[in-house]
């Protein structure tokens, strides 16, 4: 039977990591669950519970460990995020989950990858970079992160420790004050790879640098931008079941009964939040075409 | 399958009245036939057939049902009374959109608490009711397998005529111990088909409804179709409340009055509603009311869903005609895509 109900967790730390954005740690208090949360994979989410508000989803950016300690990237955004930045250490929520898909780590496991995300689209990318490089697979992975500014890049720790062991190219659409302004090029990659422009601006760079063309893309971040570096690749040639994309839905049960994360007779939930690209495709195929909808973004 | 002779359904009613906390569909003030309870000793005629405005889906998927309370440190489930319910008189439409939920619903706690607490008498139609065309989805007149614990099978169209009642299973059998009941007659089942027969002639012409799904299945039905359905559309949310396979929710929280203890519940939500996708982010995927008017009817009668259920979403009840009003029913919907993807 499906569970309905969160259990209690615990903050244990909290800092802010990038503008509105905080990264939160959680305690499970009952340990009962722990072998249930101890099955989490990369990019997998949970239903975080923020008394007084309600409930979300988020991914978890570190997976639970032994101890049931896990992480999660939260920007201010709406209502339940607000409640939720209000919360110190030592306040209990509650959690469900692991749901849905992650990405498919068997399937790209010795390939050469390209990993592209798109400002808070690196969290749920963030558990499989950990992954990848700790089981040494760090020299067949790039890693393009794109913002719009310097001030909403997230996860800015995790970042530095990455960038010790892969090729990881950051790039914003707008540039700053802050900004070193001298080191930005929209045509070539800057020695401290940093660029101006958007990631699909930069994919031939990247490539370049690496040194090996990707037999496999991750990708995650707004909608239009996963559309636009998919299509990219096959353009290029490559097959749409070497592409996964993470998409972000709105949910409220995680178990696929809610309705509120349909595409098409796909429940995001359960069948992804990610989605092998030829399986999208075929999704988005079964309705009509819609024009595309530009929605203001608050944050992406 | 077997079936016994029944003098008067009102028998049958009364005894599962003592053991069932039994509901019917009765004509009410509010002019609309609705779901009732009544007890053993209610000497009110039994009165055959009657639509009910509402399907019977809320005393299984409650509009509004608490799900799970919080009081600062443990959660803790809410689980629905199990109380024994018997539905007396449910229509093969009705029964069928049931059987539908409870695939949907098969792990959802609270909806199979109450769901294996309740017995289900049916009842076939001997004629069409007004908007309604089960025939052409499979969903009636008469009850269809497996879809009821027990069956009322009406012996004649006659007011007063007697009935079968006919066993489906285990629970229905255990239902009736307590009456004594002479087998029915060796033709019962052949008396049923035939009435059945009749009953599916006498139903109008709703072939247009096969030629839109077909339409809908071919992708043959344009974006500026479904918005110019959706400027039709309310998002009133009375399709969705009525139509007994819809099944989306959302939840929410609220403080109970006596302490600081949170209560989260869910209720009916609509897929209809502007808000049902929309992130905070601001993102939107079904922006538009013509994306959401069609991802309401795809959901009704989309191919891509029969693989899971076994049938199409919709079971021709009707309700949805009867009570939209910017008039894009199944059968307002239908005619316009039969008659647009024709010509």
């Amino acid at each position: 039977m499906h569970n309905l109900t969160p259990s209690p967790i615990r903050i244990t730390d909290r800092y802010a990591d990038g503008e509105d954005a905080c990264h939160f740690e959680f305690e499970l208090l009952n340990p009962v669950i722990e072998t249930e949360m101890a099955k989490a994979k990369p990019g997998q989410f949970f239903m975080l519970n923020v008394p007084g508000a309600g409930a979300a989803p988020f991914t978890y950016t570190r997976l639970p460990d032994s101890n049931g300690r896990f992480v999660a990237l939260v920007r201010n955004v709406g209502q339940l995020t607000s409640a939720l930045f209000t919360k110190k250490p030592g306040d209990i929520l509650g959690h469900r989950g692991p749901f849905g898909h992650g990405w498919p780590i068997e399937e790209i496991s010795g390939k050469n990858l390209l990993i592209i995300a798109g400002g808070c689209g690196l969290a749920p990318l963030s558990a499989l970079i950990d992954h990848l490089i700790n089981t040494g697979h760090a020299q067949q992975v790039a890693m393009i992160y794109g913002s719009r500014t310097r001030e909403l890049q997230v996860l800015g720790r995790e970042r530095l420790r990455w960038k010790q062991d892969i090729l990881f190219h950051e790039t914003v659409d707008v540039s700053s004050k802050n900004m070193p302004q001298g080191n930005l090029s929209s045509s070539s990659l800057s020695q401290n790879h940093l660029s101006k422009g958007s990631p699909i601006d930069h994919i031939d760079n990247v490539i370049t640098q690496h040194g090996a063309t990707p037999d496999a893309v991750l990708c995650c971040g707004p909608e239009h931008m996963m559309y636009a570096v998919a299509s990219h690749f096959v353009a290029e040639g490559l097959a749409p079941t070497s592409i996964w994309l993470s998409l972000e839905r709105r949910m409220h049960c995680g178990v696929g009964t809610c309705g509120h994360c349909y595409i098409a007779n796909s429940y995001a939930c359960v069948d992804g939040p990610t989605y092998r690209f030829d399986a999208l495709q075929n999704l988005m195929q079964k309705t009509a075409q819609f024009p595309d909808q530009y929605a203001l973004f608050n944050h992406c | 399958m077997q079936a016994y002779s029944l003098d008067k359904a009102e028998t049958l009613r009364a005894h599962l009245a003592k053991t069932h906390c039994l509901l019917e569909v009765r004509d009410s003030d509010e002019g609309s036939p609705q779901w009732q309870q009544i007890t053993s000793d209610d000497k009110t005629p039994f009165c055959g057939m009657r639509v009910a405005q509402f399907s019977p889906k809320a005393f299984f998927f409650a509009e509004r049902e608490q799900l799970f309370t919080f009081d600062g440190r443990e959660f803790v489930t809410t689980l629905p009374d199990s109380a024994p319910q018997a539905l007396f008189a449910v229509n093969a439409c009705d029964l069928t959109a049931i059987a539908y939920q409870d695939r949907f619903f098969a792990k959802d706690q609270h909806y199979q608490r109450r769901r294996s607490a309740t017995l289900l008498v049916g009842i076939d139609c001997l004629s069409p009711c007004d908007g309604g065309f089960c025939p052409s989805v499979d969903a009636g007149p008469a009850v269809r397998e497996h879809t009821a614990d027990l069956i009322l099978i009406p012996q004649s169209k006659e007011p007063d005529a007697a009935w079968f009642v006919a066993v489906n299973n285990s629970k229905g059998a255990a239902a009736l111990q307590g009456l004594q009941l002479q087998k029915a007659p060796a033709d019962w089942q052949q008396l049923r088909n035939t009435h059945e027969r009749e009953a599916i002639k006498a139903f109008p012409d709703a072939s247009y409804i096969l030629t839109g799904v077909e339409h809908l299945n071919a992708g043959r039905i344009s974006a500026e179709f479904w918005e110019t359905l959706g400027v039709q559309c309310l998002a009133c949310s009375g399709c969705t409340s009525l139509c007994p396979t819809c099944s989306c929710y959302t939840t929410y929280e609220r403080n109970t009055d006596d302490d600081d203890t949170l209560v989260t519940e869910r209720c009916w939500d609509s897929c209809l509603y502007d808000g049902f996708q929309r992130e905070a982010s601001g993102h939107n995927p079904s922006a538009t009311p013509g994306h959401r008017v069609e991802r309401f009817w795809q959901h009704k009668f989309s191919n891509d869903f029969v693989a899971e259920f076994g049938r199409y979403g919709c079971v021709g009840c009707g309700r949805c005609e009867q009570t939209c009003p910017g008039v894009i029913g199944v059968h307002s919907v239908m005619r316009q895509i039969s008659k647009s993807c024709t010509t």
